[in-house]
């Protein structure tokens, strides 16, 4: 249980909800681990629970709603659900970050795309406003932006769907964390942009030393990204292991109907 | 955006046009005239009032006297008042920077105060959001020419040593001529600060729900640039549409406070010229009164394009 190798261990998380007054659980005591920069994939339908898991290691509750949450989120030793608000908050973008699903709406429409990775960098690396501008139009040529220092002075609506999740992208890894969470990245985008934006987060997860946390709801998505597989289901993880021993064994029936509705190009593909 | 405000400008025009054209004929249609009103309550025979009335060209055709009076208005000319016979520009001119300053005062206050309580009431919720609410209710409810009168006379009855109605000038003593427009003012500001209190109220929250705002809380920025880069500056953008929007109902409302606190200003003038029946007066008051406001739109305009780079009018 206490794999001193783990980067983040999750015990007996459970997160609750105050619907007027009334309790809701959504989260009903799951564990698991995460490796250093092993990548790790979250699969569930939607509602199940995903996005709440991953707001609880980020210790963010939507605003306007109050959360409970139970369990312990061991981060490095550190117990995330019980330090002062202060370091969490230096734990935020600098050693846990987080890329959302919907690009169209996660950037700040009044700044310019440059603006919102600077202030990121000036927040954690503590950078000059210059050097921070030197190291935004790096990352924004990292993530494959072209023309990036020009690029760097538009403003989000100037940028395609795919386009502003790269940007996302550069600022998750802006501060180069230990721990990616990717909430369903490709969810709001063109099935032609998914793949690309993918092979990016991989692709940076080895160059970077990440570990990342993929979460979909699309078996397709995981299969040859991640090694492990978390099965969410109603609050619960009802079933995890290796990819490929998932794929060909799937355990639980609710995993294997997942697996049923992969597209057949997908699996296909794979498989040769 | 030059083009964008040479074309709204040259668009006020027509808008001017049509305004002095209604105030022109709702005018006249009021029952009476400068004649009748001058003579009051003596009895003066009819064809005196005959001789006013040609004297005044008020004999002629409306549509007549309409295109004298734009002849002159064209050329800068607004006539002479019927009661003092002196040129309406130079009446008006230094009214309508008491007035202007009022309305400014009264504007800076309600934008503070709305801000503020607005921006307290959406990011504390709870007690605060409550008080405020209710307080601003109870102000909405009541008029602003009756809180003015309230302020009247609880200054006299606990103050009754700060005179309220001694309006200073500006040119003799600019502090104390502030100072004597902090309580008209104040009674102005209050209600127009509950329109931009809840707009600033519902703006906040709209923006704090937007997953942008999320992201900034995982990107692990501080409180204050959230606040500042992320929810305010996203919020503005309806907050500068009701405060430009509520600078007419500033105006409006300056009338009725200038003639409680008797403060030399537009509105009084207005008041008198109506009382009057002063037509050239009362005209030329509307469209000073039209032109700022039309401007007031141009410069809101102007205002959303340097908040929100999406807002561009080419
Ligand atoms: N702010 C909230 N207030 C109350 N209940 C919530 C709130 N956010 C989420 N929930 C509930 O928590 C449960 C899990 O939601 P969550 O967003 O984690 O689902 P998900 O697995 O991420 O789904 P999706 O694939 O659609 O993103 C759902 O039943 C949802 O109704
Ligand atoms: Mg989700």
């Amino acid at each position: 249980m206490d794999d001193p190798r783990a980067l983040l261990q999750v015990r007996d998380l459970t997160a609750q909800f105050n619907r007027d007054g009334v309790p809701s659980r959504v989260v009903n005591g799951i564990s698991f681990d995460i490796a250093p920069g092993e990548a790790v994939g979250f699969v569930g339908e939607s509602g199940c629970g995903k996005s709440v898991t991953a707001r609880a290691i980020m210790r963010l509750a939507p605003e306007g709603s109050s959360v409970a949450w139970g369990g312990r989120i061991l981060f490095r030793g550190r117990d995330l659900l019980r330090i002062e608000e202060r370091e969490m908050r230096d734990m935020r973008g600098r050693r846990i970050a987080m890329v959302f699903q919907d690009p169209m709406t996660s950037l700040n429409p009044v700044m310019t795309v440059g603006a919102q990775i600077d202030d990121m960098l000036c927040r954690h690396a503590g950078l000059s406003r210059r050097a921070a501008r030197r190291r935004t139009v790096e990352l924004l040529g990292l993530v494959g932006i072209r023309d990036p220092a020009l690029r760097a002075d538009d403003h989000p609506h100037q940028f395609s769907g795919g386009m502003r999740q790269r940007v996302l992208i550069a600022i998750a890894v802006s501060c180069q964390p230990d721990l990616l969470i990717a909430d369903e990245p490709t969810t709001a985008l063109d099935v032609t942009v998914q793949a690309q934006i993918l092979r990016l987060l991989m692709r940076l997860g080895r160059e970077l030393g990440m570990a990342l946390m993929l979460i979909t709801h699309d078996f397709g998505v995981i299969a040859g990204m991640v090694e492990r597989v978390y099965v969410m289901h109603g609050g619960d993880i009802v079933e995890s292991g290796e990819v490929d021993a998932l794929f060909a064994g799937p355990q639980h029936p609710y995993t294997r109907a997942l697996l049923a509705a992969v597209p057949r190009i997908e699996t296909a593909g794979r498989t040769t | 955006m030059i083009r964008m405000v040479a074309v709204r400008l040259a668009l006020t025009l027509p808008i001017l046009l049509g305004v002095s054209i209604v105030a022109f004929v709702l005018m006249r249609a009021l029952p009476g005239d400068f004649a009748q009103a001058s003579a009051g309550t003596t009895a003066i025979s009819a064809e005196a009032l005959d001789t006013i009335r040609r004297n005044l060209g008020l004999d002629q055709p409306v549509w007549q006297q309409y295109l004298v009076w734009l002849d002159g208005a064209l050329t800068g000319d607004l006539g002479r008042s019927f009661a003092t016979r002196q040129p309406v520009t130079g009446e008006l001119l230094p009214r309508l920077t008491v007035t202007a300053e009022l309305t400014l005062i009264a504007g800076l206050m309600a934008l503070t105060m709305g801000a503020c309580t607005g921006l307290a009431s959406a990011r504390l919720r709870g007690t605060t959001d409550w008080a405020v609410r209710g307080l601003n209710s109870l102000l909405l409810a009541v008029p602003n020419f009756v809180v003015a009168t309230l302020i009247v006379l609880l200054a006299g009855l606990y103050f009754p040593t700060v005179g309220i109605f001694n309006y200073v000038a500006f040119a003799s003593d600019p502090l104390g001529n502030i100072a004597s427009l902090l309580l008209p003012a104040l009674s102005l500001a209050l209600t127009v600060s509950v329109t931009i209190s809840e707009n600033t109220r519902a703006a906040v929250l709209e923006v704090s729900s937007q997953d942008y705002v999320m992201v900034a809380r995982a990107k692990g920025l501080r409180a204050w640039t959230i606040l500042g880069n992320y929810l305010v500056r996203n919020a503005l953008t309806p907050v500068i549409t009701v405060t430009g929007l509520q600078l007419a109902a500033l105006l409006g409302g300056s009338i009725l406070i200038e003639t409680i606190f008797t403060i030399p200003g537009m509105g009084q003038y207005l008041f008198d010229s109506i009382a009057n029946r002063d037509y050239p007066a009362i005209q030329a008051i509307v469209l000073v009164a039209a032109t700022i406001v039309l401007l007031m739109n141009v410069v809101v305009d102007i205002a959303y394009a340097r908040v929100d780079a999406r807002v561009s009018y080419d």
